[in-house]
């Protein structure tokens, strides 16, 4: 098993004295999908964006796919991370004056310098993998939020990553469209893709999650297995929070 | 009694803007004598530039009006829509070329540009330099570093603080001052070159109120793909900020076709510079309603044309309303 991705001793404040990370440490090995959960302000989001350089450190170090990052925040290695990890964003963040396969094709062709043609055909691979194939041609304002969702999921996938930072990318879904999202996140992780998921849906966690890890004020609680986790999680306030959820 | 007062009031009214209406259409029609009008229409149109060659500045104009004809209610699709674009990018250079001469056409100075010519060349010519330099200016006021950001914001500020025409005074008759005796930049040159520094201060605010519009997450969407800075601005960024801008960057224009009219003031004989110079013409004197309603009339058209253009190139880089 080779490692992914490797925290040790994260620490990052917004405000002075009030610690969104607060001495995360964890281990992600490749292949795994690694659900974080935890209630609103617990560093979850913060955590996953600091995997890609969104967020900078304060101190402690990152190791992500090999590639080192710390508070000196190096550009280089930020860059080299990004080329390798893709990330799919609550608010789906498409380019709203793009049509979908450009949305899809844009970093392949620019920064990958793929052949036009080549892109668009992988695009339009992923985007029948999505369920999506037809919409290829309409732009995103056209699109449902669950379309968008998986609009976007093939837009991280077009680069080929081998780490996949799902920032809670179903909570901007009216209920109904929440599956569509999941079942494609679902297949994602079928086939053996690396995860890490912040999201509330513990159906999701329950039956796809290698490890639950729970986060509250900048710590990691706890981390087990998903069945230890839903029905005897050990720690006082894992239990308060599923109780809550449920 | 109150409906009486009502309609007696509604029939004054009506009666008053019927003899209003009737008493201009009898001036227009009889009263009027349009000779300083008719006479003068290749005046109006190209100043006084060379008889024999006045068709050089016409043949811009028409290729001008072809092309927004095209535009406007040409082809939906094919090659001739996709060739727009560089046609109108191309049409700044073919004035400048057709008016200067060289490259195989006889050579005529600035002194005898003049008209409508030298009003659209003035307009297009400061508005092709103002809007890239008006960009980068919006860029540097929203840039990480603090002596970008102070310059620009305060070169922003300056231009907004002082009238246009102080601008046109310092860029015809002090700016020569500066220069070594010998070296002499021409009269238009300079005219467009102090517009187009006016006008990119007033682009700059309208391209920031755009940049502004663009939620962070979207450079980092960009960031997140690999795209480089560079990149994300011109790929992601401007493209969308330039779209929200384009209304208030189309008062712009329409503000800097109707400000050429004070290069009159400095001796270029544009549009209002030829209509004052007519007007001096002992033959046409006290014509004034005459040749000021139909510079209205001419000044009202050129505006219409370019705000229909504009409506029309919002409407084109609208993604969902032209797609479908």
């Amino acid at each position: 098993m080779t490692v992914a991705i490797l925290a040790s001793d994260l620490v990052k404040s917004y405000t002075p004295g009030l610690r969104a990370l607060d001495g995360v440490s964890l281990q992600v090995t490749s292949g795994e999908v690694l659900v974080v959960m935890g209630p609103s302000g617990s560093g979850k989001s913060t955590l996953i964006r600091t995997f890609n350089g969104l967020e900078t450190l304060d101190s402690g170090e990152l190791d992500v796919l090999g590639v080192r990052l710390d508070a000196a925040h190096e550009e280089r290695q930020v860059r080299a991370i990004r080329r390798r990890v893709g990330m799919v964003f609550q608010q789906f963040n498409l380019f709203p004056h793009l049509s979908i396969l450009e949305n899809i094709t844009l970093a392949p062709i620019k920064v990958q310098k793929r052949s036009k043609p080549d892109a668009a055909a992988r695009a339009i691979a992923l985007l029948d993998q999505m369920g999506i194939g037809e919409q290829a041609h309409k732009f995103p304002a056209q699109l449902s939020g669950g379309q968008q969702q998986r609009v976007a999921i093939a837009r991280a996938l077009a680069l080929d990553p081998e780490v996949m930072l799902f920032d809670e990318p179903t909570s901007a879904l009216d209920p109904e469209r929440v599956k569509e999202v999941l079942d494609a996140m679902r297949q994602l992780a079928k086939r053996g893709m690396t995860m890490v998921v912040v999201t509330h849906e513990l159906g999701f966690a329950r039956e796809v999650a290698d490890r639950v890890m729970f986060m509250d004020q900048g710590q990691v609680v706890e981390t087990s297995d998903p069945q230890t986790f839903f029905t005897s999680a050990r720690e006082e306030r894992s239990r308060r929070f599923l109780s809550q959820m449920m | 009694m109150n409906r009486w007062l009502d309609r007696s009031i509604t029939l004054l009214i009506l009666a008053l803007i019927g003899w209003a209406g009737w008493s201009l259409l009898h001036w227009l029609l009889v009263g009027a004598d349009w000779s300083v009008v008719t006479t003068n229409l290749p005046l109006y149109a190209v100043g006084s530039f060379p008889a024999d060659q006045r068709w050089r500045p016409l043949l811009w104009m028409a290729v001008l009006i072809t092309l927004t004809l095209l535009t406007l209610v040409g082809p939906k699709r094919g090659w001739v829509r996709r060739w727009l674009p560089l046609a109108w990018i191309a049409m700044a250079p073919l004035g400048l070329w057709l008016l200067a001469g060289g490259l195989g056409l006889l050579p005529v100075g600035t002194r005898s540009w003049g008209g409508l010519t030298l009003t659209l060349l003035l307009t297009g010519g400061s508005g092709a330099l103002a809007l890239p330099l008006g960009i980068l200016l919006a860029l540097g006021r929203r840039s990480d570093l603090p002596v970008l950001r102070w310059s620009s914001a305060g070169y922003i500020e300056l231009m907004r603080a002082v009238p246009l025409i102080a601008v046109l005074f310092f860029g015809q008759l002090l700016i020569p001052l500066f220069l070594p005796p010998g070296l002499e930049i021409n009269r238009v040159l300079r005219a467009v070159v102090a517009f187009a520094l006016f006008a990119a201060a007033y682009i700059a605010e309208d391209v920031r109120g755009g940049l502004q519009a663009i939620p962070p997450t979207q450079r980092e969407a960009a960031a997140v793909l690999g795209l480089s800075p560079v990149q994300t601005l011109q790929l992601v960024v401007l493209p969308q900020a330039l779209r929200i801008a384009l209304p208030s960057l189309t008062n712009q224009a329409v503000g800097l076709l109707q400000n050429t009219s004070l290069m009159a003031i400095l001796g270029l004989v544009e549009l209002l510079g030829i209509s004052r110079s007519l007007l001096a013409n002992p033959a046409f004197i006290g014509r004034y309603l005459e040749v000021y309603l139909w510079l209205a009339a001419v000044y009202w058209l050129a505006c219409t044309a370019m705000a229909l253009l504009a409506r029309h190139l919002e409407f084109q880089l609208d993604p969902v309303r032209s797609s479908r």
